[in-house]
């Protein structure tokens, strides 16, 4: 007998295009596709952690059929490369051998991500009884500038394979990308989905959980299933029944509130208490400077503050964030950061 | 009148030039490394040069036979002289300075009686410049080395991490297509890893040196001290010496004609001793002399410009101790506002070269970081300085066990390392934190050994 998978998020993963909760307009269009058999590259546009890379993956595999394997790649982009594969790209690298210009004896390299995870996979030929290869690039607006090299290598290597491209910030896509795709508007789950998934795990699991319950862990979860599904889990372990002190108790444990308790710990004017914090957060969960500071402004937001307060502090955080990009060491402007919220914490 | 220059000659000689070694037996031979592999450095280098000139000889020979029947034959169906491979032609000793690469060349080729053309960095490096200097000389051999039998010559390019900017454009190019129409085994030397030197780096063999051990200095130091006639340094002394110079031999020599030719006043002693770069006592006083002791921004300069430590470091040390000196808020916010301008200005420095910056990020840092303190303790007392704890950015610095521990994941659930990270471990952990039962079918199901289950705990 097949062990059952102890976490439920990936013991329900829809194995199926069909099997995905809701949004049945993007899965009857991608149907379409897969019965055309032909689609131009796509870009995935939604919110974070709704299921977009899912969709795509299981778009994929059902065009792909068979030759799914071979034929697949999935590359994140804002995963930064380890230190062998920087070298590999460092190796690639070559003089220009023109004589006269601004060329003349530069070593020339093409971005490294491009360069090792990218080419290698889309100038292969496509295996099998398949019209092409398709690559999906998560996270792509963390790419930046290196999102030019896409431009020519989505034309050259277009026939061979087909990219999906998947962001949360269609604005940080530069226009010549955006005029090579089609684009896919990803929703959140409905809330009608949405229950009818909850009702069904918690039948499968033999638990038992209210209406009310269901709608109050879609509003704190924003639709994310993944969150949604960990907080169910969490209270099973104590109880049968989902109440709604198990659910707030589970939520409070994520890292979203140790940040909000930062906030507040520098709204108290204990630094260095909280420069304490803010570095047992970044060092456990592996968040580099910016995240961190997109952390803090969304949880800035969530927290009952008045509108001035909120301006200063989101002011403040602007500007930490901003210093950030030129600055070396983050580590300082992070502390600057909190030091002055806890000298602002004193007039209110 | 002869004897009177001579002496005065002599004198006035580096040491570090004077005693150079004249033979690989009076040596200090570095440790080297060729990829990872420990090797005997100066056998190396000999077996490399000999079969460098056997290698040569039997492409001369065939190229000889080439250029006569390209001479015979039409211009269809003329063939291409035979060059050496690079590997062959070619090595790379990379370590840090002082220890020794450019005394062995010369060390080796008086041992093997050969002569040595050297260019280094004070030589303007541009392509036609080094033509200039090495081609000719690299190429052939001048009617005079027939007639006299003259001495075989190394090439050794010193320096080349030295090869900068515009000044040196197209050096590297120049340097491979040298390499490659050689007459003459040539070595480089470096002393760091350089990026612009990758096509080099790809082409030819690179020897690994470090630094010397401080039982080899001493070996060599005893004979410089008896040849010059020293008598009088204490033993504690030489070994301070030494020690404060890191492995670096050339340094301690410098060090102990400063001392020696001094005929050891105590005030040029102390001084040496007192460069002692970079010891951690140092940056516990001068960060205490920061904060207690600095009343003006010329005061703040005047401790800088003093003391030794790297700034690099120095104003990091600033941000770690800054709430330990600095307490009240209003001052904490004015300080961090000033040192975190100075962070900025370091960055855009070594992003786009601002040299002319650097005095403003001195000041801040230095200067303007203290004195955002208006009121001191009544009673300060001794504060413990700590040392700067790095939190790694940009980069995602996972140990083994997260490594492995996430590679299981994602064999199992297909998610990026980061998400691994930040959401799904965490996830587990409370899970696992939690309840008994489910820390089991989580190990079994991801079939982790006793390293990872820790990360869980």
């Amino acid at each position: 007998m097949v062990k059952d998978i102890p976490i439920w998020r990936v013991k329900y993963l829809p194995k199926k295009l069909g099997q995905i909760n809701g949004r049945e307009k993007i899965k009857e269009r991608l149907k379409f596709i897969i019965e055309q058999r032909n689609f131009p590259h796509l870009l995935f546009v939604g919110p974070e952690a709704i299921g977009k890379t899912l969709i795509a993956q299981l778009f994929s595999k059902e065009f792909l059929r068979v030759h799914f394997e071979p034929n697949f790649k999935l590359v994140y982009a804002n995963v930064p490369l380890s230190n062998e594969e920087r070298a590999e790209a460092r190796s690639d690298a070559y003089v220009s051998t023109s004589r006269i210009g601004s060329l003349a004896g530069r070593t020339i390299t093409t971005p490294a991500f491009i360069q090792v995870k990218v080419k290698p996979f889309v100038q292969l030929k496509a295996l099998g009884n398949v019209p092409y290869k398709i690559l999906v690039v998560k996270n792509f607006e963390a790419l930046g500038s290196n999102q030019q090299g896409f431009r020519r290598l989505m034309e050259i290597y277009g026939s061979n394979c087909r990219m999906i491209l998947i962001t949360t910030k269609i604005s940080n896509i530069i226009d010549p990308i955006i005029s090579r795709c089609q684009i896919f508007l990803i929703p959140p789950i409905e809330y009608d989905s949405f229950r009818d998934l909850i009702i069904h795990i918690t039948k499968s699991e033999n638990l038992e959980i209210e209406e009310s319950i269901i709608e109050i862990l879609y509003r704190i979860t924003e639709g994310r299933i993944a969150q949604a599904i960990d907080l169910i889990q969490l209270c099973s372990i104590t109880n049968k029944e989902i109440d709604i002190n198990a659910i707030y108790q589970g939520f409070s444990k994520s890292k979203n509130d140790l940040v909000r308790s930062l906030l507040l710990m520098c709204l108290k004017g204990d630094f260095p208490k909280a420069r304490e914090l803010a570095r047992k957060i970044q060092s456990n969960f592996k968040y580099n400077s910016q995240d961190f500071f997109v952390l803090l402004s969304k949880e800035l937001l969530k927290l009952p503050l008045s509108n001035f307060t909120r301006t200063k502090l989101m002011n403040l955080i602007a500007e930490a964030d901003f210093r950030a990009v030129d600055g070396q060491d983050t580590d300082i402007q992070v502390s600057t950061l909190l030091s002055k919220i806890c000298y602002f914490s004193e007039f209110l | 009148m002869v004897l009177l220059s001579k002496i005065k000659l002599n004198s006035d000689i580096p040491w570090v030039e004077k005693h150079r070694p004249k033979s690989i037996k009076e040596m200090a031979i570095p440790n080297a490394k060729v990829k990872g592999q420990k090797i005997i450095l100066d056998e190396e280098l000999r077996d490399f040069i000999k079969n460098f000139f056997s290698e040569m000889r039997l492409i001369n020979e065939e190229n000889k036979k080439i250029n006569i029947f390209n001479r015979t034959h039409g211009e269809k169906e003329r063939k291409e002289e035979k060059q050496i491979s690079p590997e062959k032609a070619a090595i790379l000793l990379e370590g840090p300075p002082g220890i020794g690469k450019t005394s062995i060349v010369y060390a080796l080729a008086n041992d093997l009686n050969m002569e040595v053309v050297e260019t280094n960095a004070s030589d303007t490096r541009t392509k036609a410049k080094l033509e200039a200097k090495l081609k000719e000389t690299v190429k052939s051999r001048g009617i005079m080395d027939y007639i006299v039998k003259s001495k075989e010559k190394i090439i050794l390019i010193d320096e080349i991490d030295g090869i900068y900017g515009v000044s040196d454009r197209g050096a590297v190019p120049t340097i491979l297509t040298i390499i490659q129409s050689t007459q003459f085994p040539i070595i480089l030397c470096s002393n760091e890893y350089k990026q612009s030197l990758q096509p080099l780096y790809n082409k030819i063999k690179k020897y690994e040196l470090s630094s010397l051990s401080n039982e080899a200095i001493l070996g060599v130091v005893k004979k410089v001290l008896k040849k010059e006639n020293i008598t009088t340094l204490k033993a504690s002394d030489l070994e301070l010496i030494i020690e404060k110079n890191n492995g670096d031999l050339r340094g301690v020599i410098n060090d102990l004609q400063g001392i020696g030719q001094g005929i050891l006043d105590e005030n040029t002693k102390e001084l040496i001793f007192k460069l002692k770069r970079d010891s951690t006592e140092e940056i516990f006083s001068l960060i205490r002399d920061l904060f207690q002791k600095v009343t003006s921004l010329r005061d703040a300069r005047d401790l800088t410009n003093k003391s030794d430590v790297d700034y690099n470091f120095l104003y990091k040390w600033v941000n770690e101790n800054l709430p330990t000196f600095i307490r009240l808020n209003k001052e904490l916010a004015k300080a961090y506002d000033n040192l975190s301008i100075a962070d900025e200005i370091f960055g855009r420095i070594r992003k786009n070269q601002y040299w002319s910056l650097l005095p403003y990020f001195y000041d801040l840092f230095a200067g303007g970081v203290p004195l955002s303190r208006k009121q001191r303790f009544a009673n300060e007392g001794f504060l413990r300085v700590a040392f700067p704890r790095y939190i790694t950015s940009g980069l995602l610095s996972l140990s083994a066990n997260e490594r492995s521990l996430v590679s299981k994941i994602k064999g199992k659930y297909e998610i990026s390392d980061i998400e691994a990270m930040q959401d799904f471990i965490p996830f587990i952990r409370i899970l696992c934190e939690s309840s008994r039962k489910d820390f089991k079918n989580v190990s079994d199901w991801l079939e982790l050994d006793a390293n990872e289950k820790k990360i869980l705990k």
